[in-house]
């Protein structure tokens, strides 16, 4: 090694060693600080757990986006980051429940999905074999989706969901509308207008 | 001994050091604008110009790839400064020369202070709100907090990337002991029970049980931020007391700037007779003052949606009773209180927010004095080359 390489080599291990700095844990006292309270009414189905929660939106992919048009009487609730959007929809002294997840990959596919909506109606699974007959399909605006409409079973024979499965891009979005039957029977028809209208913006 | 000395000497005065540091500044600028586009500017800056080194990971290992902005900067200022004292004699007719070298070893080390002290957070409040605190806009950090006295809270802040090593986390404040089970640079969090084919959740304690935290890609886009999440086990000297699911995104407790409305519930134990808050937020920056947000104005002009002015009414506060007055801060027009400057940054006027830019930056001046200095440094050398110029010409055509 020459000279003049030595000493360079001095010179960058001393600044290098100089230059490390390292996070600490810190402690301080403040003020008591009071819980902030909420400042509008949460989506009803996001109260259930015990909180609606959103934040800086993150991309899940590459900020792949789907626009929609909602009927006027679907009332939009405020955007969180558990859901892309919830709509409430009343009627007859009840609320149903539109919300639009997304979520990446296919997320297990399609029967494990549409079971896991029948599930929530108390309806069994289906096979591989029964799904076909058990779901609709149609193409709008370069979209594929899936539409299923199941009425509710035992426990849940007063609801009924609607539901589609729309995969974009590398992921794959949820509309789901829950509620009680004779007020999602009503709204079949504008939900599927609304399905029809969703494009990716 | 005297022979060292001597090669130290030769290697800071060499003008080839100065070349070689020049055309290292110069790729150092070009990759890190290409990489701008995979890293994000914030990033950028950390990885090529506030370092030493610039580092590769291979593997698990960093391994320095080329000199960083604090070594070819560093080792400029030096060359510059042992080249003046061994080669420069001050004459009048080089003063010019002079100024602009003093210029740029100012703007050499104002440039290492502002990496060193400058410090950007952001104050975001609702009309109304009174806040003594600001957030970082990069960092974030798990607040564990004893909530039991109702006058004080004592804060234990672990920076994001002692929580990410996955080291035990231990202070003489808390009486548990914290493990992390799982950590992800950027998670969105879904419902459990509307995500599909979830894997059962780490958490048993708090909101994580019933929500799910899906690593997703980070994101290095400029107006986007990484929204961490960590399944982290508390354990007292029993055992266990619970793992928690924390992550930015379930700390927020106000809508952000794009109107997003958030409720928030804490997330908390009990363990020793006390009572406590734990949450993964940004890392919040705590001032002596505070501050009240009185009204936002965002005005468009008329029949257009293109905003004309943002504003933000706010009164100061001190505790100490020596301050309490009103001040408006609008696009180029900060406020600047106590070494800081409150910029006007964002706004949603639908949910009555502001966001304010706070910057501390002690070394602020420096740049505008060097480039003062260099300038007129330039002016001085050319002005004393034209003018003798002009004198032999004046003397020749006599």
């Amino acid at each position: 090694m020459s000279a003049s390489r030595r000493t360079l080599s001095v010179v960058a291990c001393t600044l290098l060693l100089g230059g490390c700095r390292d996070a600490k844990i810190t402690s301080y006292r403040v003020p008591h600080e009071a819980d902030p309270a909420p400042v509008a009414a949460p989506a009803p189905a996001a109260a259930a757990t015990g909180s609606a929660m959103a934040a800086t939106p993150v991309a899940t992919t590459a900020g792949m986006a789907l626009t929609w048009t909602a009927p006027a009487n679907w009332q939009s609730k405020p955007a969180t980051t558990m859901r892309k959007a919830t709509y409430t929809i009343a009627g007859d002294g009840a609320e149903a429940d539109l919300s639009i997840t997304a979520f990446p990959g296919d997320v297990g596919g399609e029967l494990a999905n549409v079971n896991r909506w029948r599930g929530q109606v108390g309806l069994g699974d289906l096979t591989a074999a029964q799904l076909a007959g058990a779901t609709q399909h149609f193409d709008a605006n370069g979209l594929h989706l899936t539409v299923v409409d199941y009425p509710g079973q035992g426990a849940a024979a007063a609801q009924r969901l609607l539901g589609a499965i729309v995969p974009v891009g590398s992921e794959t979005w949820f509309f789901k509308l829950l509620g009680p039957a004779a007020l999602v029977g009503r709204e079949r028809e504008a939900f599927m207008e609304f399905l029809k209208s969703i494009r990716k913006s | 001994m005297k022979e060292l000395v001597r090669q130290f000497r030769d290697f800071f005065v060499s003008l080839q050091l100065t070349v070689v540091l020049l055309a290292m500044g110069i790729v150092l600028v070009f990759a890190a604008t290409l990489d701008q586009t995979n890293l994000g500017i914030w990033a950028v800056q950390e990885k090529y110009f506030r370092s030493f080194f610039v580092l590769w990971q291979v593997g698990e290992v960093p391994v320095p790839v080329f000199p960083g902005g604090y070594l070819v900067g560093g080792l400029l200022f030096f060359n510059l400064l042992a080249s003046h004292f061994y080669r420069f004699k001050f004459t009048w007719k080089k003063s010019g020369i002079f100024m602009t070298h003093i210029g740029l070893l100012l703007l050499l080390v104002g440039e290492l202070l502002s990496g060193l002290w400058q410090e950007d957070t952001l104050l975001t409040m609702r009309e109304g709100e009174t806040l003594n605190y600001s957030e970082s806009q990069l960092k974030n950090e798990l607040a564990i907090i004893d909530v039991t006295d109702p006058k004080t809270d004592l804060v234990v802040a672990v920076p994001e990337n002692v929580l990410a090593r996955g080291r035990t986390i231990e202070h003489p404040d808390l009486p548990f002991r914290i493990e992390t089970r799982s950590y992800y640079q950027n998670a969105m969090l879904r419902r459990r029970d509307e995500a599909p084919n979830m894997p059962p959740s780490l958490a048993t304690a708090g909101l994580g049980p019933q929500v799910v935290a899906i690593p997703v890609a980070p994101t290095y886009r400029q107006n986007e931020r990484n929204s961490p999440a960590a399944f982290i086990e508390v354990i007292g000297r029993e055992g266990p007391i619970g793992t928690f699911l924390v992550s930015t995104n379930l700390a927020s407790e106000k809508p952000d700037t794009n109107g997003m409305v958030v409720q928030w519930q804490p997330q908390t134990f009990s363990y020793a007779g006390r009572q406590w808050k734990i949450m993964l937020r940004h890392a919040r920056v705590y001032h002596p003052f505070s501050l009240t947000l009185l009204k936002v104005e965002h005005d468009v002009y008329a029949g257009t949606d293109i905003p004309k002015n943002f504003s933000s009414r706010v009164r100061v506060n001190n505790p100490d009773g020596r301050d309490d007055h009103e001040a408006l801060i609008y696009m180029n027009n900060p406020l600047r209180y106590q070494g800081l400057t409150f910029f006007q940054s964002q706004m949603a006027k639908s949910v009555q927010l502001t966001g304010l830019q706070v910057v501390s930056n002690p070394s602020r001046q420096l740049p505008y004095i060097s480039c003062i200095l260099m300038g007129v440094g330039l002016l001085v050398q050319f002005g004393i080359h034209l003018f003798g110029f002009l004198g032999k010409r004046r003397k020749v055509a006599a």
